[in-house]
Parts: structure tokens; C-alpha cells; sequence
């Protein structure tokens, strides 16, 4: 690698490592052997049919969804089972929901500085200009005063992405992003999405999105009934797919 | 008022029809003259046995009275708000313990939950007037209405704030904690805050009915405003005027705590989302 932004660490630690991750919900098998990771500035995406498994799989990576055995690695170490370790870990990895999950109660600017001041012990004022920061950074500084029901849910996601940032997290997870929006409001967030990878974010996309995955991805994993089927350059997935099953799952979207 | 949000007319009705109006004007003009018949009915039988007599009303012309009514309606006040801290504060230790997680707690909230609200109020002020004495206990007067009051409340407000922590979103959960807020930082800074809003409403039923209770106070001779009342009615032989009275200053107060609540629920109005808006 020719990449002047990486330090000294050692660059073949992967900052997410998953290893034989198994997860059932009940009688269902939704994770099956999960082998993945992500190296530093790398933008994976996860995409694949619904119930396929890819959401389940990017909440275990920091713990919303507990695993049945294998590990998860975080730069190494593994990830706690509970208390503060956890919520150290959790905090170093960045996440963005579906449904945006802004906290209800508190304005756009005081939800970006709630995991700063709380978790990171940073200052109100120092928290504040950072997130003021963040919030011009994704185009929503102007509703610095506003409470998330106020604004549109591409503004919202987008506001959620500064939260995120707020934190400094070595990798951000997103889930499905974009499924929540309006049409006209998934490229704004995908145009956030894009500048940050371009900046040299790690991240874990679920998404739906195959033109954001072709241009954007480093890799392409697809899943289907909780296995990753297959795991290539976004070029070769979607020109040159090798499973039947990816396929057929990328001829049934390019069929309308 | 935010008008976005269904009413509760709204949810039962739909806008009426020419037939229906004409339904709904004859029940008014119906339902108008029975109310008129039976205060005509009422006040005539208070005439008639001289309940209008000047001579039951003359208390009130008395700048005492008044003075004494007031530190009656001090004392309620007093009570009322120091059995509704108490009640919240053990309600919300309740409502912890229950979702704590653990059995064991979990077992015991459940159980001081069913008995609270299971016991009549009455039978707690019996029990700390009659048999709390007999360990050797002295408690004041206001204690003795405020700690069966806030006891037989407490139970509800636990149940009220459990029923507005479960109408919290999960995602609001999992955001804290994916940003790696710990586990108590992420109930008091963002479940309870909104399961609170939620409950507002309800939590001010509860204390209405908490005022209510405090009269209970004449069981053991607190002064409160009904406990004066009765001093008052002894003693100018005013039965019918001063419960009257007192019944429009209870009407009053919890009025004003109805409104306090509007004003409250208007107030966060603005956190709600938005109908048709995902969250």
C-alpha cells in the first residue's frame, strides 16, 4: 500500500475482524460462519436479499446483537461481553441506523455533544465548536437549534453522521442509511457518505444502494440465508459475478 | 396545540352529516333543559328547607373564616406536595427495581407494586394511626397523612413511568450505547427524559388524586382544608355551604394542576414527530 495517511501502526491489523461469528435467532441460523474484515480506510459493503442476514451481521459488530460463538476483534482486541470495556470499545466504532435514531428530546446541536461531553469528558464549549464543526462539514448548521422532528429525514441522517464523527471512531458502521429516506434525500446522504470514505473513513455499509457500492466500495460482500456467499472488487461483483446466487439476486434489481 | 394530532373527537367521530346535525342540535336542547329541570329541582328543595338563608352563608362574610379556610388549603397543599415527591421518588426506585434486570428485585418491586395499588388508601392511614403508635412510634399529624398517601400512590407512579420507559423507541437505546454511554448514563440522560414527557399527562392524574387523598387528613386530625371545614361546619352549624365552598376550592386546585399539564404537554409538543415522519 502507497498510503501516506497511514502511520506507523501495524497496517495488517484490521480495524473490524470478525471470526467464525455464528448467531441464531431461536430455530433460525441468521449469522453462519462469518469470516470478514475491514483494514484501515477500507469502505466495505454488505449487500444481499432481505432477511439475508447483513443487518444482523453489522450489529454484532458492536454488540447491539449479542453472537452464539466465534470473535470479534476491534484492532485487535476482542470486544467485552459487558461495562465499561464494552462502552470503550463501542465508542471507538462509530454507528448510523435505518431509522436515524436522533435523540428525540434534545436539540440537533446537543445530540452531537451528548457522546463527547458524556463518554469522551470533553467541555461543553469544546464539544460545541467541534460539533458546530461537523454539522456545517454535513450541511446542517443552520438547524443547530432545532429538534430532530423538525427536519427532513435526509437532514436527520445527516445529522446523525455528525454524531457519529463527534466521537472520533476508528470505523463507522451504517445500516441501510438510506432505506428510510424519500428518493430525493438518498443522495445527499449518499454525498456525505462518499466525501467521507474520500477522506479515508473505515467503514461497514449495509445498504441497498448498488451504484454507491460500485463507485464508492473497496470490496463487495454479498450474503444470502446468513453465509457470505461472495466477497470481491466492486468491478468484478457486479460485471462478473461468480455464484449463482449473486446472479440472480443482481438480475432481479436491474430488472426494472 | 399542535392540530396534527388526533383528538380524541376525532378519533370517535367523523364530521357530522346534515342528519346527524340535526340529531346533535335536538339532544343539546334536550339534554340543556333536564340540566336546568334538576338545579331548578335542587335549588328549590335548598329553599324550601332554608338552605339559602342568609344565616348559613354569614360565615363567609367573616374575614376569619376565610383565613382559616386558607391555612386549611395551606395544609392540603402542603401535604399534597410533599406525598406527591415522596410517591415519585418511590415510584421511580420501584420502577428501577423492575426493570432492573434482576430477578430477585425485580420479584420484590412486583410485589410492593400489586400491594400498593392494591390496598385502599383509607386502610394505610389506619395503619399508621393506629398501629404505628402501638411500636412506640410518634409521627406528626402530616406525616401521618403524607406517608400513606405517597405509600398507596407510589405503586402507580411505578407502573405509570415503566409503561412510558417501555414507549421509548429502542433505537434511542441503541444510539447511546453505540456511542458508548454506559448503562445508567444511557437511562437518565436519554430513556427517562423522554419516558418522563410521555407520562406527563398521566402523572398528573396521579396527583390529582393525591390531593384527593390528603383529605383523608381528618382521620387524624391534620388540618387541611377539609379537616377545617369540619371545625368550621361544628361550629356555625353550616353544613351544605362549606362543603359546597370547600368542594369549589378542590375543583380549583386540581384545575390549575390540569392546566399545568396542558401548558407542560404543549411545552413538548414540539419533541414529537411529526405524523407520516419515520423515527
Amino acid at each position: 500500500m502507497s498510503d501516506t495517511m497511514h502511520e506507523t501502526m501495524n497496517d495488517r491489523t484490521p480495524v473490524i475482524e470478525l471470526k467464525h461469528v455464528d448467531k441464531h435467532f431461536g430455530s433460525l441460523h441468521v449469522l453462519k460462519d462469518i469470516n470478514l474484515s475491514v483494514q484501515k480506510g477500507e469502505v466495505v459493503v454488505i449487500i444481499g436479499p432481505s432477511g439475508s442476514g447483513k443487518s444482523t451481521l453489522c450489529r454484532t459488530i458492536n454488540r447491539l446483537e449479542t453472537i452464539d460463538s466465534g470473535e470479534i476483534l476491534i484492532e485487535g482486541t476482542k470486544m467485552p461481553q459487558e461495562g465499561k470495556e464494552l462502552a470503550r470499545l463501542r465508542a471507538q466504532i462509530g454507528m448510523v441506523f435505518q431509522s436515524f435514531n436522533l435523540f428525540a428530546h434534545k436539540t440537533i446541536i446537543d445530540n452531537v455533544i451528548l457522546g463527547p461531553m458524556d463518554v469522551l469528558k470533553k467541555s461543553k464549549k469544546e464539544a460545541k465548536e467541534e460539533a458546530m464543526q461537523l454539522l456545517s462539514r454535513v450541511g446542517v448548521d443552520s438547524q443547530a437549534n432545532k429538534v430532530p422532528a423538525q427536519l427532513s429525514g435526509g437532514q436527520q441522517q445527516r445529522v446523525a453522521i455528525a454524531r457519529a464523527l463527534a466521537m472520533h471512531p476508528k470505523a463507522i458502521l451504517f445500516d441501510e442509511p438510506t432505506s428510510a429516506l424519500d428518493p430525493e434525500m438518498i443522495g445527499e446522504v449518499l454525498d456525505v457518505m462518499t466525501k467521507l470514505a474520500r477522506e479515508g473513513m473505515t467503514m461497514l455499509v449495509v445498504t441497498h444502494e448498488m451504484n454507491f457500492a460500485r463507485r464508492v466500495a473497496s470490496r463487495v460482500i454479498f450474503m444470502d440465508g446468513g453465509s457470505i456467499v461472495e466477497e470481491n472488487t466492486p468491478e468484478e461483483f457486479f460485471n462478473h459475478p461468480k455464484s449463482q446466487r449473486a446472479q440472480d439476486f443482481l438480475n432481479s434489481i436491474q430488472a426494472h | 396545540m399542535s392540530d396534527k394530532r388526533t383528538s380524541v373527537k376525532d378519533a370517535l367521530f367523523e364530521p357530522p352529516g346534515p342528519k346527524t346535525r340535526r340529531v346533535i342540535r335536538i339532544a343539546t336542547v334536550v339534554s340543556l333543559a333536564a340540566i336546568a329541570a334538576l338545579l331548578w329541582v335542587v335549588l328549590r328543595r335548598f329553599y324550601e328547607t332554608g338552605q339559602l338563608d342568609a344565616r348559613y352563608w354569614s360565615v363567609f362574610t367573616r374575614w376569619t373564616t376565610w383565613r382559616f379556610l386558607g391555612k386549611g388549603l395551606l395544609g392540603t397543599l402542603e401535604a399534597a406536595a410533599v406525598a406527591g415527591v415522596v410517591a415519585f421518588t418511590a415510584g421511580f426506585l420501584l420502577m428501577v427495581m423492575r426493570i432492573s434486570g434482576n430477578r430477585i428485585l425485580g420479584y420484590i418491586s412486583t410485589a410492593l407494586i400489586e400491594f400498593t395499588r392494591g390496598v385502599p388508601t383509607l386502610l394505610f392511614i389506619y395503619f399508621f394511626f393506629l398501629v404505628v403508635p402501638k411500636f412506640g412510634i410518634k409521627l406528626p399529624a402530616f406525616w401521618k397523612v403524607c406517608l400513606p398517601v405517597s405509600i398507596s400512590a407510589c405503586g402507580v407512579v411505578a407502573e405509570v413511568l415503566r409503561s412510558g420507559v417501555n414507549a421509548v423507541p429502542k433505537g434511542q437505546k441503541e444510539a447511546a450505547q453505540s456511542l458508548g454511554m454506559l448503562p445508567h448514563s444511557v437511562f437518565l440522560k436519554v430513556v427517562f427524559p423522554q419516558a418522563f414527557r410521555f407520562v406527563i399527562p398521566a402523572l398528573i392524574s396521579e396527583l390529582v388524586i393525591v390531593v384527593k387523598d390528603t383529605t383523608f387528613a381528618y382521620v387524624v386530625n391534620f388540618p387541611d382544608l377539609m379537616q377545617n371545614a369540619k371545625v368550621l361546619i361544628s361550629n356555625y352549624d353550616a353544613l351544605l355551604s362549606v362543603y359546597l365552598v370547600v368542594a369549589l376550592i378542590y375543583i380549583a386546585i386540581n384545575w390549575l394542576i390540569n392546566r399545568a399539564s396542558v401548558a407542560a404537554a404543549g411545552r413538548t409538543n414540539r419533541y414529537a414527530v411529526p405524523a407520516g415522519k419515520k423515527q
